[in-house]
């Protein structure tokens, strides 16, 4: 019926960990030691990169959001969040990001269990929706608070990370990030957790009626996302080194969910394929100038088109059996 | 379908321009290239921002390029400009600003627009070596220890005091209200402006009343602003779209006193989104008005249109960023190309004629009051008053 | 106190326009149109161009409008979402489809229309006078066509066969299928039908608002949150969502000292939610 979840065949078996433990150490050959070495000295590259696995990063997080059936588009309030907690911390207190980072996840996470306790009682399109709005409500939120404060909104002259400051020492940051949230994440959805969230995410009521709080669970996945998006938020407040209420917008939160759908929802790569695509893709379209954002709608388009369940499922190759069933 | 015969005509005109400009480039084309970067809003809500940034800087180089290129130290330079849309997202602006600066080799970048992107390129800039001047307001851009930023116009925080005084003087202002767009940028701006007509004895009604990016209706913030009955009510860091409404509701709902704002308009958009309501409405603006402009600054309107596909008067103050950066290189010399340090030792004692002006006026880095160093372009604080659809200049002030 | 009164009258008609038109594809397709506020900026361009650059008068350049912006509805939804909507294995999928083709309008009417801020001459001039209130006469004209179109969609809807059909689809996509409607039909001429509610949604706001090339996305929010309000899917919620939402704002700007208005109006939003999650009218959520 319409609204439905239709439940995707190919829906991931709980595989083994050694799986993962060994593509995660491919993927982490190819980004610490591949890309340094190919890219090292290319600055404009490493920070697209650097772009790319924070994006990438907080993208995970709405995949876990994804994973028990929500759509997720308040990662940009979630940044926030975290970029200005590493912020206060940073240039009022003298804390600095190492302290800082997880200070700000843990912020962004209490925010988003705070905030998640009551929307996440709304599904579909509606829960879609109020995290939209909550984007902006938080945009709206800071912006308020520096004029209630006396004090501007703006937060400047951030200091880098102790021990980072070249482009290289930052994208290697990034990049450890993104593999220590990829290994977290692909842990969760082979644990019991993950079961968990698929079965909420296939029928949250026959979730609740065989016993699981599905309450309680809803909010754990909803204060991970938020974790991690707070997380993303912090390493960009000393990475620009400047934090502002227009940092992040409605087009951040919809870009991050958008990875997702790209790369595939059914698969813990699929934010991670997905970010980097569009992220690339959106700069070698730059050499086109005024036709860049066209063509990048067209890609997004044609993506959709030909590849509807996202990039991983190409190989699945089920395309043409897709359901028949209007 | 309509709009798609739209783009080809319009697509038509791009794609003479450049064939246009190709063309022009040719004679200088055995001679080395000096490529400068843009980097700015081109796309989205505030794309006229940073569009209007990148026409000016092709129509400017389009010009030199047909006179042979830009010649320093006796080697004549073909002027390539290098756009890129930063679409307001300081992690665009941020790649953006590497790309040019290493993928290209750029020194000089025009940009970007707001003080988000501005304050995260700073980091690349100094690091890289590369001096940018931003249409952004924030203070901390321009002040040292930063060094590498030059504003590239007027701030509001200097012309709003200059207009302030003049219409508490000659047209008997005595009370002000301020309005302002929900945005960090506009807000800064407002705070300014608040101090400035307080610290002129001007009485402010009311400085809290703000819109939404998005409004599709100015009535009810102006039915407030209005109500307070202000002699002038001063539209904040407005931007050319939203202006023309607000004057607009404000003359509906009654409003009889000055508007006035601190940021540059477009008669057009003027004249099509308010008409007469918009008479007497007080903007600053560049050099473009027909009393005012040179020669020059003529055939630069003429050039732009052929570029944009129509002129724009917000580029009568975006017009002065390309041109004095060529005539500092031709100053500091052919080392300057490549290393910045050359240009900043350049800026303190440089000057010129202003060639966008009829009068013989100079033109020259300015901001030691504001920013304890030269750090913004000269640009002329030209106010004008719009009437019957076009802007008439009221007085030219300079900042010092 | 009237000037609020007046504002959110104005408000709440226009709006009323831009959440129908979302809400009718939402309930047929069950679709989040990003590309809503592009649409009705793409209608407020026609108006533009057929009534301000060539001087054609207003009743044909409405209707043009409507015209243009429903073709474009339909050749997304023949295109483009039917194909998505059949083989995706999750319907959400449509949604980067949805913020594909918002991009490329709002990118598009860049290219084609420039960059700068348009507006339209006043179609009625003079201003009447409302208690205290002041009443721009292009302002009621506005009000009175979406009060008529408004109404004729509501007939329309509920009286004739094709607006049944769509109200069934909305409610159960299987049973009207098995019924023997022409879903796919159905499904197009709703797109359409939404699309064109946007065009003229944005060729009666640049009346008033004037319009350029990045006003889409900001309008998708608003009506976002007035389908919200209202309850998605429901026409009548629509409206409602429109009304509260217009009001909201008019009192808003007028009592609510700073920047406050919309932040309240979020807040409120999410604490009504909590309440009832399914908006004022929508039906309960599965």
């Amino acid at each position: 019926m319409s609204g439905s979840y239709v439940i995707a065949p190919g829906s991931p078996p709980a595989r083994t960990p050694l799986r993962h433990v060994a593509a995660a150490a491919a993927i982490g050959l190819l980004l610490l030691l591949a890309v340094p070495l190919a890219l090292g000295r290319a600055p404009y590259w490493l920070d697209v990169l650097t772009n790319a696995c924070i994006l990438s990063f907080a993208s995970l997080g709405v995949w876990v959001t994804f994973a028990i059936g929500r759509i997720n588009i308040a990662q940009g309030a979630f940044a926030m969040i975290g970029g200005y907690t590493t912020a206060i911390l940073a240039t009022r207190f003298g804390i600095g990001f190492w302290f800082g980072l997880p200070v700000s996840a843990a912020v962004a996470a209490v925010a988003g269990i705070l905030l998640g306790l009551p929307i996440l009682r709304l599904r579909g399109v509606y829960f879609a929706m109020i995290t939209l709005s909550l984007t902006e409500a938080v945009r709206l939120a800071f912006l308020s608070l520096g004029a209630a404060t006396g004090g501007g909104t703006d937060i400047v002259n951030i200091p880098t990370p102790a021990g980072i400051g070249s482009p290289l020492a930052f994208y290697l940051l990034a990049a450890v990030l993104l593999l220590l949230g990829l290994l977290a994440v692909w842990r969760l959805d082979a644990s019991r957790l993950g079961a968990v969230f698929r079965a909420m995410r296939q029928n949250e009521d026959l979730a609740a009626s065989i016993g699981i709080d599905v309450a309680r669970y809803r909010v754990i996945a909803f204060a991970v996302a938020s974790a991690m998006g707070g997380a993303a938020g912090s390493f960009f407040a000393v990475f620009h080194q400047n934090i502002f209420p227009a940092s992040y917008t409605i087009q951040d939160s919809v870009n991050v969910m958008l990875y997702c759908f790209l790369g595939g929802l059914d698969f813990v790569l699929g934010p991670i394929v997905g970010a980097f695509l569009l992220v690339i893709a959106l700069e070698l379209l730059t050499a086109l100038q005024q036709y860049q954002a066209l063509l990048y709608g067209v890609l997004m388009i044609a993506a959709m088109l030909f590849l509807p369940n996202g990039l991983l499922r190409l190989r699945l190759a089920r395309l043409r059996r897709g359901g028949e069933t209007p | 379908m309509a709009n798609g015969l739209h783009a080809t005509r319009r697509g038509v005109l791009a794609g003479a321009g450049a064939a246009a400009l190709l063309a022009a480039s040719r004679p200088a084309r055995a001679e080395s290239v000096l490529k400068i970067g843009v980097l700015g809003v081109m796309s989205g809500p505030a794309a006229s921002w940073g569009l209007v940034n990148k026409y000016c800087a092709q129509a400017t180089a389009a010009m030199w390029n047909e006179k042979g290129g830009v010649t320093i130290d006796g080697t004549a330079y073909r002027i390539e400009i290098v756009p890129i849309d930063d679409k307001n997202d300081p992690k665009l602006a941020v790649s953006g600003a590497e790309r040019l600066t290493e993928q290209d080799g750029i020194r000089y970048i025009i940009g970007p627009n707001v003080d988000t992107t501005a304050a995260s390129v700073r980091p690349v800039a100094e690091k890289n070596g590369a001096i940018y001047f931003p249409y952004a307001f924030s203070k901390a851009l321009y002040t040292p220890p930063a060094g590498n930023a030059v504003l590239g116009m007027i701030a509001s925080y200097q012309a709003g005091p200059i207009i302030y005084r003049f219409l508490r003087d000659s047209r008997g202002v005595k009370s002000v209200a301020f309005v302002a767009r929900n945005e960090s940028d506009p807000l800064n701006q407002r705070k300014e402006g608040v101090e400035a007509a307080k610290k002129l004895g001007l009485n402010v009604v009311s400085s809290d009343d703000t819109y939404e990016g998005g409004t599709t209706d100015f009535f009810p913030v102006m039915s407030k602003v209005v109500s307070g009955k202000p002699d002038l009510i001063v539209l904040s860091g407005v931007a050319p779209a939203d202006a023309p409404l607000l004057v607009k509701s404000a003359r509906e709902l009654g409003f009889k006193g000055q508007l006035s704002t601190e940021t540059a308009q477009d008669a057009k958009v003027l004249r099509e989104g308010a008409g007469n309501a918009a008479d007497g409405f007080i903007s600053v603006g560049g050099a473009s008005t027909p009393e005012i402009a040179s020669d020059y600054m003529n055939r630069f309107r003429d050039r732009y249109a052929r570029v944009a596909g129509e002129w724009n008067d917000e580029a009568g103050t975006k017009v002065y960023a390309l041109e004095i950066i060529l005539a500092t290189l031709q100053k500091a010399g052919r080392g300057a190309i490549g290393d910045v340090a050359a240009f900043k030792r350049t800026i303190d004692t440089f000057s010129m004629r202003n060639p966008f002006l009829r009068e013989d006026k100079p033109l020259a880095y300015v901001g030691t009051a504001y920013f304890g160093q030269k750090r913004q372009i000269g640009v002329p604080m030209v106010v004008n008053e719009f009437h019957d659809g076009a802007f008439r200049t009221l007085f030219i002030g300079s900042v010092e | 106190m009237e000037q609020i009164i007046v504002n959110g009258v104005v408000l709440s008609a226009t709006y009323a326009l831009v959440a129908l038109g979302i809400t009718l594809i939402f309930s047929i397709m069950n679709l989040l149109n990003f590309a809503h506020g592009q649409i009705l900026m793409i209608g407020g361009f026609m108006v533009y161009y057929v009534y301000g650059v060539f001087g054609l008068p207003y009743a044909v350049a409405l209707p043009v409008a409507a015209v243009v912006t429903g073709l474009i509805g339909f050749g997304f939804e023949v295109l483009l979402f039917r194909r998505v909507v059949r083989v995706a294995t999750r319907e959400e999928n449509s949604m980067l489809l949805a913020v594909g083709t918002a991009l490329l309008l709002e990118n598009l009417a860049l290219f084609g229309f420039g960059e700068k801020q348009r507006g339209v001459p006043s179609i009625v001039g003079g201003v009447y006078r409302v208690g205290a209130a002041f009443l721009p006469a292009g302002r009621l004209l506005v009000v009175l066509i979406a009060l008529a179109l408004i109404v004729a969609l509501l007939l329309f809807v509920q009286y004739t066969r094709p607006g049944r059909a769509m109200r069934a689809l909305a409610q159960d996509r299987e049973v009207t299928y098995l019924m023997g409607v022409d879903v796919e039909r159905i499904s197009a001429l709703g797109f359409a039908l939404g699309a064109g509610l946007a065009g003229i949604a944005g060729g009666l706001l640049v009346t008033l608002s004037g319009v350029n090339a990045g006003i889409g996305t900001a309008l998708s929010t608003k009506a976002f949150i007035m389908i919200m309000i209202g309850g998605a899917g429901v026409v009548a919620g629509a409206i409602l969502g429109a009304v509260v939402l217009g009001f909201a704002e008019a009192v808003g700007y007028a009592l609510i000292p700073g920047s406050t208005t919309y932040l309240l109006i979020f807040v409120g939003l999410i604490l009504f939610l909590v309440l009832r999650p399914q908006g004022i009218m929508g039906k309960p959520q599965r």
